[in-house]
């Protein structure tokens, strides 16, 4: 590890020094570092997660479903939306699930893929199926908003997991407002809920790329990976 | 590395990434759900860590990047141009301080200052000076060019110099 510094006292008026010797520190609280050292425990030490958790998610459970049936009758209805918008959003909760639940599951791919283009009714003439940047890690087919369609997951080096999905656009037609020049495509580039989101038509396609890629470094890098999805997968409708 | 040899390694770092989170997140608990939710994933994706590199700041960038993937989404976003992309000019995602925190600044420790800076400032000063990273590692960290990380340091050292200017 080198050992270089930023400045020293005599170029940034003690800056550096003052931050060293007066800032507050905050050292792990006791209850935080035995949590964690039992979080880091091995599994098989550990109780079952049923039995820590089973009863409150339960009661947790009854209680949604208690005032769910208590409330959905005086809940407004959503207001439409246009249909592009709809399955965006639709997307994004795949997306999330991905992040959280998702698995790597590389050795699968390729039995998953076709089956995944037989369910879906979307084939791929060419896909891709990564780099030295992003992997593909999950094929699989979706339902959204009506729409049947292929989901790919990727995951990047850093961790960062990319959804892909694929479904029949129709008669879907993209805004021009957001469009951004990507290599030769100017796909719409969108922030919504937290998430980075590239949507374009292809043919007769509507394909979204979601990820959690959202400052502009990371954005940039989310870019790159769209031209690669872009430029080397070629879907088509096959129902 | 043996997976007790990973972990006795990680905990050493328990401190520094707590401090750390408590600055990023600006709250205790979330800084404690941000600390152990790096160390579940550091744990999950050992396998990943090459020995012989730093751990202190791979640790680190785990930290960061989690709080980036969830933290930040309850934060709002930084407002996007009309062509649909975030002005690279901007803060990426905290507003900067208005006119009526920067007249208080005079009245404002080093604390409180440090924490009125943007994540892509705070970040690089704090794993430079205060945890005496390399600034190879901290670009690492940051994912960008040892030259952005000196450049945000210089800049994040400028804006505490204004927020504390009557205070020293």
């Amino acid at each position: 590890m080198t050992t270089e510094q930023t400045n020293g006292p005599e170029d940034d008026g003690g800056m550096g020094r003052l931050l060293r010797e007066r800032l507050t520190r905050h050292p792990a609280p006791a209850m935080l570092r035995a949590t964690v050292r039992e979080a880091l425990e091995p599994r098989a030490a550990r109780q079952p997660w049923w039995m820590l958790w089973g009863a409150p998610a339960a009661t947790a459970i009854a209680t949604a479903l208690v005032m769910l049936l208590w409330i959905a009758p005086s809940l407004p209805s959503a207001p439409a939306t246009d249909p592009a918008q709809l399955v965006v959003r639709a997307v994004l909760a795949d997306h999330a699930r991905n992040i959280f639940w998702g698995e790597t599951r590389t050795d699968v791919v390729p039995a998953a893929l076709p089956r995944a283009m037989a369910e879906s009714g979307v084939a791929l003439n060419w896909v891709f199926t990564g780099d030295e940047d992003i992997q593909l890690i999950n094929a699989k087919a979706t339902y959204l908003e009506g729409r049947r369609g292929i989901e790919l997951a990727y995951q990047d080096s850093a961790g960062h997991t990319v959804t892909y999905v694929i479904v029949p656009g129709g008669s879907v037609i993209l805004p021009e407002r957001g469009r951004v020049q990507i290599d030769r495509w100017k796909p719409v580039v969108r922030k919504e809920n937290g998430f980075s989101l590239i949507i374009w038509r292809q043919q007769n396609l509507l394909c979204v790329l979601a990820s959690d890629l959202v400052s502009d470094e990371d954005l940039g890098r989310f870019k790159q990976y769209f031209v690669k999805v872009r430029s080397s997968t070629d879907p088509y409708v096959t129902y | 590395m043996a997976d007790d040899e990973f972990r006795q390694q990680a905990l050493q770092h328990l401190d520094a990434l707590h401090n750390l989170a408590v600055y990023l997140t600006r709250n205790g608990s979330e800084a404690e759900d941000l600390v152990q939710e790096t160390y579940v994933r550091a744990m999950r994706f050992s396998h990943r860590f090459q020995p012989g590199t730093h751990l202190r700041a791979w640790l680190f960038q785990i930290l960061r990047n989690t709080f980036l993937t969830f933290y930040r989404l309850r934060e709002r976003e930084s407002a996007l141009s009309e062509d649909g992309v975030p002005e690279s000019e901007a803060p990426m995602f905290h507003d900067a301080p208005s006119r009526d925190s920067e007249s208080a600044g005079a009245h404002m420790d080093l604390d409180r200052a440090l924490t009125k800076l943007p994540e892509e400032f705070k970040t690089p000063l704090l794993l430079a000076e205060v945890e005496g990273l390399a600034l190879e590692d901290v670009a690492r960290i940051m994912d960008c060019p040892v030259g952005t990380v000196k450049s945000r340091i210089f800049r994040a050292k400028e804006r505490l110099r204004g927020f504390l200017k009557d205070y020293q």
